[in-house]
């Protein structure tokens, strides 16, 4: 029977024991003490990353030909277009979170701003189907001809001509 | 000198639609020393994996789920509402188990969503390697009390015990009535 002169539990608070610490470093060790990843171990993930990023243009060039087909169907059925902006968009989110892991940061910047250009508000005029071209054409471009890191001038021309195609095209939507 | 970590015994489970994500993911906790990774490709294939786990340990292929690290942006069962099942529903195997959201929401609206959900820890995309580690070892490091109130379940939201610039809304301590603290 509950205490009449005790307040009702409203907030609980769980403190269980470190089993994960215990798991990992043993139960001996003592409280508050430093842990570190092997760092070898770090190095040895560091290299499959690397292993994984050289297949890295080939799998992002297979999602590229896929915006290509939402861009055509774009451009051929007008009245498509908000429902492909919804596809383009889950894409453009993926890439925009990868491109920076495997060493192509233009391609989460660029992806990042296609992102933008195709939410439920964006406009849907031809104009803004060449601004999405433009985005598509200079994610293209930095898989061709594997543009790591911030490009140098390579990546400066791409994300000047993305920037004055977004200027040109923004201004006659 | 800190201890190394041996992550040799530790299971996790991985949620990520993207197959090529999902593969780096896999082969980057293998080499830090995670033996046992299950993967699922959304949520709701987690959450089946996750019922049969509690049901049927021997057939799901492990006993326990140390560690979920799970995309957010999925379809059709995302990263928010699996977190939420494994915190709040009764077939959860282990509602208390960290969780590690991938995201590439930077927002902070979002972020304060899933901090409301009860995510342990969050992984901003496009991530490093070093930073998946730092995750996994600040779940390890530092684990934080859970909470259990009438509008929130989930590791203790405010991780630091130092200086708070801000109103003070943490007005219950162990003693007050109404607060009952469980110990395991």
């Amino acid at each position: 029977m509950a205490d009449p002169g005790k307040a009702a539990v409203t907030v609980r608070l769980y403190r269980f024991r470190n089993v994960l610490k215990e798991k990992t470093a043993g139960a001996s060790g003592t409280p508050g003490e430093a842990l570190t990843i092997d760092p070898n171990a770090l190095q040895a993930a560091n290299a499959a990353l690397e292993k994984m990023s050289e297949d890295y243009p080939d799998w992002v060039g297979k999602i590229i030909v896929e915006l290509r087909g939402h861009l055509l169907r774009c451009i051929d059925t007008p009245a498509v277009r908000a429902r492909r902006y919804a596809m383009i968009r889950h894409i453009a989110h993926d890439m925009k979170g990868q491109g920076g892991t495997f060493g192509f940061p233009l391609i989460t910047t660029f992806a990042s701003s296609l992102y933008d250009c195709v939410g439920p508000r964006s406009g849907t005029t031809d104009s803004h189907i060449e601004i999405i071209k433009s985005h598509i054409d200079a994610m293209s471009a930095v898989i061709k001809d594997r543009v790591k890191g911030n490009g140098g001038e390579v990546g400066k021309a791409l994300t000047a001509g993305l920037k004055d195609a977004i200027g040109k095209h923004g201004k006659s939507k | 000198m800190p201890q190394t970590l041996d992550l040799g015994r530790l299971t996790c489970l991985v949620v990520e639609d993207s197959s090529f994500l999902r593969s780096l993911l896999m082969s980057c906790l293998n080499a830090l020393g995670i033996n046992q990774i299950k993967v699922a490709e959304d949520g709701g294939d987690a959450i089946e994996f996750l019922k049969l786990q509690k049901l049927n340990p021997m057939k799901a292929g492990i006993l326990s789920v140390d560690l979920i690290i799970s995309n957010w942006q999925m379809a059709p069962v995302d990263g928010m509402i699996l977190m939420r099942w494994v915190r709040r529903h009764a077939d959860s195997p282990n509602r208390f188990v960290p969780f590690i959201m991938v995201t590439g929401h930077s927002g902070l609206t979002s972020i304060a969503e899933a901090r409301d959900s009860g995510v342990t820890e969050f992984l901003a995309k496009p991530f490093s390697i070093a930073q998946v580690a730092q995750k996994i070892q600040m779940v390890i490091e530092r684990p934080r009390q859970f909470v259990h109130s009438a509008s929130y379940f989930g590791p203790d939201r405010r991780r630091h015990d130092g200086v708070h610039n801000g109103p003070e809304r943490r007005v219950l301590t162990d003693k007050s009535p109404g607060v009952e603290v469980i110990l395991g």
